[in-house]
């Protein structure tokens, strides 16, 4: 396989810098989160920069390889994740009461994580193969199927919250190609009668994590506790922050999840409304270059993975912050490039190698 | 290379970029609704939620003062602090605390649920804040903790000040005791600036001076972690010692009082005549103070308070009776300063007294005969101030009566005094609707009917006769003082006012008062001593009026109240003892030998020192 030089013209710096630019501040926030906790072994901001330096390698991969060959192959990216999904129901390792991760060597992956990526291909390669004005109920059923199984799988694990991130992908990309008014009806009003069926299926804890959110101060010190502690660590910053490794909440430890789920509070406390302000126009700036390179791309798969991917990280900003700041339900959604977390780490850097794959190769016509 | 020519000619550009552009604007909702969420929470609630974080942040630990000492008059301590002992446990050092629950309860022999009662919240999420859970435990399983502190990781002690009254129920009236402050005391405004887990005075001096003992808390602010893990002290403020208070009461004489009181129930005072100083104050039956110390338990509450004797109640201010022969000294007061007799007046008693269509008698059958005034009290003749009273009437032995200091308080430093009773016609027609009726002046002549006296008036009113004329207001506390001496406030004699009785009649009554101990037919005849210097006058509080001939074998709760006040010696008095025997029958026989007691103890007290 050659590899255009063109190919190194047309790289995109700008979406390199935003992606490092952001796992940067994350590292930094790592490193306060984790200034005060004597817990013995590595530290989580080296562990993240591992990852980080990991995750650069993984994206050259991903980027070097024509995203057509990646299209391609969708189907068989699929079934793998699928696999591995099956390996997790048979031999993951049981967490918190769930059952989400698989040991590798020594080192513990979440294919749930991957699923997200690879059903962000799988919808590419299946809508540019029906690229068609107006959608048929075989469709809707094949769709539901491939976006089904994972859900099934992965609410069942249970993690309701990464389940219900697949189906908004899933809709978001409808929404995107154009799927059609009367389909999206069906879907919602089929989601709409379920609803309260799945209320039956849920866990304990996740009825509980329902209803604390719509009341946080019902039980203050059991399930409320950790977005009262978040909305108090974020509203105490202030205007400018308390100051680098100063956030009380975060030092003396009443935010909980510091270095995973509530990272951004860790942010807000310590740099006000001015450094959240500032993270948010960044990650404004990255979701914007991502639809650019939507727009500018040269055909439907590049355009459908390119939008994909975006969407991908901006439900994650939006679920995440959202959730820290009380306006959505406590669930493990993590903030893209911020949050410490190895497999999302990985799959949000090959997310970016297919960005940077469909950016770069919009102008090379092919021979 | 790659060929999929044809999918580029389906790629039609333009309808995504218009999607793009519609979604663009969606995505920048989206963004502002979270900036503006921010925007509300670290801006507009910032402040608040700064708070909050503090709040968490910081914890203030309070330091009890140690209350002040009560001491009596010369410097004897009465009230003491004593340790007594809480057992905590640390739920993080203590790493499986049932186990370390069942190991204390084994050891120590309590059953699984006595240590388990302030069991609150082991899991409230804090480890290193030590929870209560076992209050004043004895020191015999003092012992037993701290010899097996081993065994028992996270158990720690916890010094707390208990207060000690050393005389126990002897002076349990004028000490009180104390008890966490309850909920109806915290929202009044005699309490503002006290705190829900406060100690504070609930009867007696503890109560009145409660200002004083209490001291001023001190506190330590110090940085907690989510834990409750101490990390750093941010400030320290000391608390400050209550102060001390010195009482009039003499520690020996309110024994030998105790011990001579032998009656069922009743109430005696010591009081110095020249400063109103209150000596001694003794109430039976009593109760054990030092059962109140850390919360008494509810069956024991309520045999106190159930009790028909009342144990809780401070009869000598609180007890209301009617004088009975003792306001006789106030009729012959009244009457020879309004002039309507002379010492000398002579009145012919035969025993009965009529008064309209009723007829009163006499207590003597057969009457007096022609007597004096000196005669009438020596011998308490009834049919002489049955005279006395009509010559009177009810307003002007009311009038009197109040310079005497009755029908209102006296303003001892106790809680709960009563104002006793003194009738007048307008009194009785807003009372009962009734005018007066010529004959309740007759009896009220002579202490009887709707007259109502607590003790420490009635002998506040005595010294007066014995001090030449001073009424003096009564005086239980001497001096407060800082821990280290200094004093705070000092309380000296105060003068109520002076008695409108000249000199000269002033010493016809009291030679009466003497005569009626000393001279035959005298009533005080059992307060004779070798020295003749005892002054003293009997009474005898009707409960219900009797037929006569009855007085024998009636049920206790009928009998009458025996009283009896005296002074000594007769030229310059240094006490005056009030004894009131609740349903002793006639004063004298009664009341009088307990007052002798006292008299005697206290000139044998005298001669040791």
């Amino acid at each position: 396989m050659k590899i255009d030089r063109r190919l190194f013209a047309n790289f995109d710096w700008v979406l390199l810098g935003l992606v490092l630019l952001i796992s940067g501040i994350g590292i930094l926030n790592l490193y306060s989160a984790g200034y005060n906790l004597n817990a013995g072994g590595e530290p989580f901001y080296t562990k993240q920069m591992s990852w980080i330096l990991l995750g650069l390698v993984v994206m050259v991969i991903t980027f070097s390889i024509d995203y057509h060959i990646i299209i391609r192959h969708a189907y068989l990216i699929y079934v793998v994740s699928l696999s591995l999904l099956l390996l997790v129901f048979f031999y993951g390792n049981i967490t918190h009461g769930s059952q989400r991760w698989l040991l590798l060597y020594g080192f513990s992956f979440q294919p749930s994580e991957l699923m997200k990526l690879a059903i962000i291909i799988v919808l590419a390669r299946y809508f540019d193969d029906n690229m068609e004005r107006e959608y048929r109920f075989g469709n809707l059923v094949v769709l539901l199927t491939i976006v089904g199984i994972p859900f099934f799988m992965i609410a069942r694990q249970p993690d309701l919250g990464t389940a219900m991130f697949l189906m908004i992908l899933f809709l978001s990309m409808a929404v995107f190609v154009g799927v059609g008014r009367k389909f999206l009806i069906y879907f919602t009003l089929g989601g709409l009668i379920l609803a309260p069926l799945c209320w039956f299926f849920l866990k304990d804890y996740q009825r509980e994590r329902i209803l604390t959110f719509l009341n946080p101060e019902r039980d203050p010190l059991g399930a409320g506790y950790h977005i009262i502690q978040s909305i108090i660590a974020i509203g105490s910053g202030g205007i400018w922050g308390k100051g680098f490794l100063k956030g009380t909440q975060t030092q003396l430890r009443f935010l909980p999840e510091q270095q995973t789920d509530f990272a951004f509070s860790v942010f807000a406390e310590e740099w006000g409304f001015g450094g959240v302000f500032a993270l948010m126009f960044i990650f404004l700036m990255l979701i914007l270059w991502g639809f650019k390179i939507t727009r500018y791309s040269r055909d439907l798969p590049g355009a459908l993975l390119a939008f994909g991917v975006t969407i991908f990280v901006f439900w994650g900003i939006f679920i995440n912050v959202g959730m820290v700041v009380g306006i959505f339900p406590v669930v493990g959604i993590p903030l893209p490039f911020f949050s410490y977390g190895g497999s999302s780490m990985m799959i949000l850097m090959i997310g970016a190698g297919l960005l940077m794959n469909v950016s770069m190769r919009r102008f090379i016509l092919q021979p | 290379m790659f060929g999929n020519q044809d999918r580029l000619t389906n790629y039609d550009p333009g309808e995504f970029r218009e999607k793009i552009r519609l979604i663009k604007w969606l995505v920048l909702l989206a963004f502002f609704i979270l900036i503006s969420r921010l925007w509300y929470l670290q801006v507009v609630k910032g402040d608040n939620l700064r708070q909050r974080s503090e709040n968490n942040r910081i914890r203030i630990h309070e330091i009890k003062p140690l209350r002040g000492l009560i001491m009596d008059t010369h410097g004897n301590i009465l009230v003491d602090n004593q340790s007594s002992f809480d057992i905590s446990i640390i739920p993080e050092a203590a790493k499986n605390i049932e186990d370390v629950m069942n190991t204390l309860a084994r050891l120590c022999g309590w059953g699984p649920d006595a240590i388990f009662c302030e069991n609150v919240s082991l899991k409230s999420g804090r480890p290193f804040v030590p929870v209560r859970i076992g209050r004043n435990i004895g020191r015999d399983k003092l012992a037993i903790v701290e010899t097996n502190s081993m065994d028992l990781p996270g158990v720690v002690v916890d010094v707390v000040p208990v207060r000690e009254y050393i005389h126990g129920e002897t002076m349990a009236h004028i000490l009180g005791y104390v008890g966490d402050i309850s909920t109806s005391e915290l929202g009044g405004d005699a309490y503002s600036g006290y705190r829900s887990d406060d100690i504070v005075g609930k009867y007696g001096i503890e109560k009145y001076l409660d200002g004083y003992l209490k001291g001023e808390r001190g506190g330590e602010q110090t940085e907690v972690d989510a834990a409750g893990r101490r990390l750093n002290v941010l400030g320290k403020t000391k608390s400050v010692s209550g102060h001390n208070v010195l009482l009039t009461i003499d520690a020996d004489l309110q024994k030998i009082c105790w011990d001579a009181f032998d009656e069922k129930a009743g109430t005696v005072i010591v009081m110095d005549p020249h400063t109103g100083s209150v000596m001694a104050l003794i109430n039976k039956p009593s109760f054990e103070p030092n059962l109140f110390n850390r919360g008494i338990s509810g069956e024991r509450w309520k045999k106190l308070t159930t009790n028909p004797l009342c144990p809780l109640q401070n009869r000598a201010v609180s007890g209301q009776y009617p004088p009975g022969s003792t306001y006789k000294l106030l009729v012959a007061a009244a009457a020879l300063e309004e002039g309507l007799i002379k010492e000398n007046t002579k009145i012919f008693c035969d025993g009965t007294y009529r008064m309209g269509d009723r007829t009163f008698r006499c207590w003597k059958k057969g009457g007096h005969g022609t007597i004096d005034l000196h005669r009438a009290i020596v011998e308490s003749c009834d049919v002489y101030f049955y005279n006395l009273g009509e010559m009177l009437g009810v307003d002007k032995m009311a009038e009197y009566a109040a310079k005497f200091g009755f029908g209102y308080t006296t303003g001892i430093a106790l809680p709960g005094e009563k104002e006793g009773l003194i009738p007048t016609k307008e009194w009785k027609l807003k009372k009962y609707g009734e005018p007066w009726q010529k004959g309740e002046t007759t009896s009220l002549s002579i202490g009887q009917g709707f007259v109502l006296v607590t003790p420490v008036q009635l002998l506040r009113a005595y010294c007066a006769i014995a001090n030449g004329g001073i009424l003096y207001k009564p005086r239980l506390i001497k001096r407060i003082e800082t821990v280290n001496g200094q004093v705070v406030r000092d309380f000296p004699p105060e003068i109520e006012r002076n008695l409108p009785v000249s000199k000269k009649h002033i010493d016809v009554l009291k030679y009466a008062l003497w005569g009626a101990v000393n001279e035959p037919h005298g009533t005080g005849g059992i307060l004779k001593r070798e020295e003749k210097d005892v002054c003293g006058k009997t009474g005898t509080a009707q409960v219900i009026s009797l037929q006569e001939n009855e007085s024998d074998d009636i049920p206790y709760r009928f009998r009458d109240h025996a009283l009896l006040v005296c002074f000594v010696p007769y030229k310059d008095p240094v006490i005056a003892v009030l004894v009131v025997v609740e349903h002793g029958g006639h004063g004298g026989s009664v009341s009088a030998p307990i007052a002798r007691r006292i008299v005697d103890g206290y000139f044998n007290l005298k001669r040791k020192e």
